[in-house]
């Protein structure tokens, strides 16, 4: 009798154990400065499914959680261009990622981010993480958030940058610190990045209803 | 004659029409980090509620009700609903002005003019990424404080508020 119970009592611990552990979301926090990014398969605007892998000469890349919708993002629309064009020929391509569910935030639909990136002409990758599993995994939470990596030795994307583009996100006229630069010339020069953690105002990702 | 009278009556009318409303509305006052930081440390037996919002920001609009409801219910009481915009100063008076009208806002209204959020966010909160909207609740007197960064519900609001109400 009691050899029975015991595999039974057994049984239910488990089980219990595996709903605690399913209870809570594998990356909580996302990444923190110096964790290993994962690489992702996007669809871009283009039709293509997009990955950091397809990259084979990138040092890196300034991965950019931004959307169609959000004051900010638009405002930094111009500012992301040029990071691309300044740093993409050093090794570190902006690839842009448009978090937003478009059943919250119908504008951020694929084929209004297709439609934005044809106005705005964006020279870099604009993929459309539809299940929001990438932006959960990075752990970002507004628009726009960039998240710089850096690639190692053994191929794997360590995270340098956590943060914003510059200190003004509403007149580039008026910007005095562009951290997000100076943190790709530190990397660019393969320097330790000074300042890897910066915050900004804003827009809440629009998440998919539970 | 008496057309012209009666018209410039009639100008008078809305005019005293016009500033009646604008009187009922709140004044949106402009103000520094650092006034801000006075606010979070305000040592009475008070409850306040700081919300973070936006007039571009769309969940913050969708809230907003909640703060005015709570404000308007709670006015007799040691609860202080206090709105900050993140709007730029610039805009202060061609969109938040008119929007605080158009919505004839009861809360106290501050508009914050930091247009570098890397500057202050940690100062406040090291755990808010800088995303609105964006509540803090607190009573210094009783050390009681929460944060909340994301939506809330009415009911998630009105919990909060009466948890902490003294």
């Amino acid at each position: 009798m009691k050899n029975l119970k015991l595999p039974f009592v057994y049984m239910v611990c488990l089980l219990f154990v595996g709903l605690l552990l399913s209870a809570v979301p594998a990356a909580d926090n996302g990444y923190q400065v110096g964790d290993t990014a994962r690489d992702f398969k996007l669809k871009n605007v283009d039709g293509k499914m997009q990955s950091m892998a397809d990259y084979k000469d990138a040092k890196g890349f300034i991965v950019t959680f931004t959307c169609n919708t959000c004051p900010y993002a638009i405002a930094y629309e111009d500012r992301l261009i040029e990071l691309h064009k300044k740093y993409a020929p050093k090794g570190y391509p902006v690839v842009a990622i448009n978090p937003n569910d478009a059943k919250v935030s119908p504008d951020d639909s694929y084929e209004q981010m297709q439609q934005r990136a044809k106005e705005k002409n964006f020279p870099f990758a604009y993929l459309h993480d539809e299940t929001q599993a990438i932006t959960k995994a990075y752990g970002a939470t507004r628009t726009p958030h960039l998240y710089i990596v850096q690639k190692q030795a053994d191929g794997s994307m360590k995270v340098a940058y956590i943060g914003t583009i510059d200190d003004n996100s509403r007149d580039a006229s008026k910007v005095q610190k562009k951290y997000a630069e100076a943190a790709l010339d530190e990397l660019v020069e393969n320097k330790q990045v000074s300042q890897p953690n910066t915050k900004a105002i804003g827009c809440t990702i629009k998440w998919r209803a539970a | 004659m008496t057309k012209t009278l009666y018209k410039s009556f009639a100008a008078a009318f809305v005019f005293m029409l016009f500033s009646a409303a604008s009187a009922a509305a709140q004044d949106v006052k402009v103000i520094k980090f650092d006034e801000l930081q006075q606010l979070r440390q305000s040592p009475g037996d008070t409850l306040y509620v700081v919300n973070f919002w936006a007039t571009w920001c769309k969940p913050c609009i969708k809230e907003l009700p909640y703060f005015e409801a709570a404000s308007t219910a709670y006015k007799d009481q040691p609860v202080k609903v206090v709105l900050v915009s993140m709007d730029a100063a610039e805009d202060l008076e061609k969109r938040v002005k008119p929007f605080v009208q158009k919505r004839n806002l009861k809360s106290n209204l501050l508009l914050l003019d930091e247009a570098d959020g890397n500057t202050w966010i940690d100062k406040l909160e090291p755990k808010w990424s800088g995303a609105i909207p964006a509540t803090f609740l607190f009573n210094n007197k009783r050390g009681q404080y929460e944060f909340v960064e994301r939506e809330m519900t009415q009911e998630e609001l009105q919990g909060l508020i009466e948890k902490y109400k003294p």
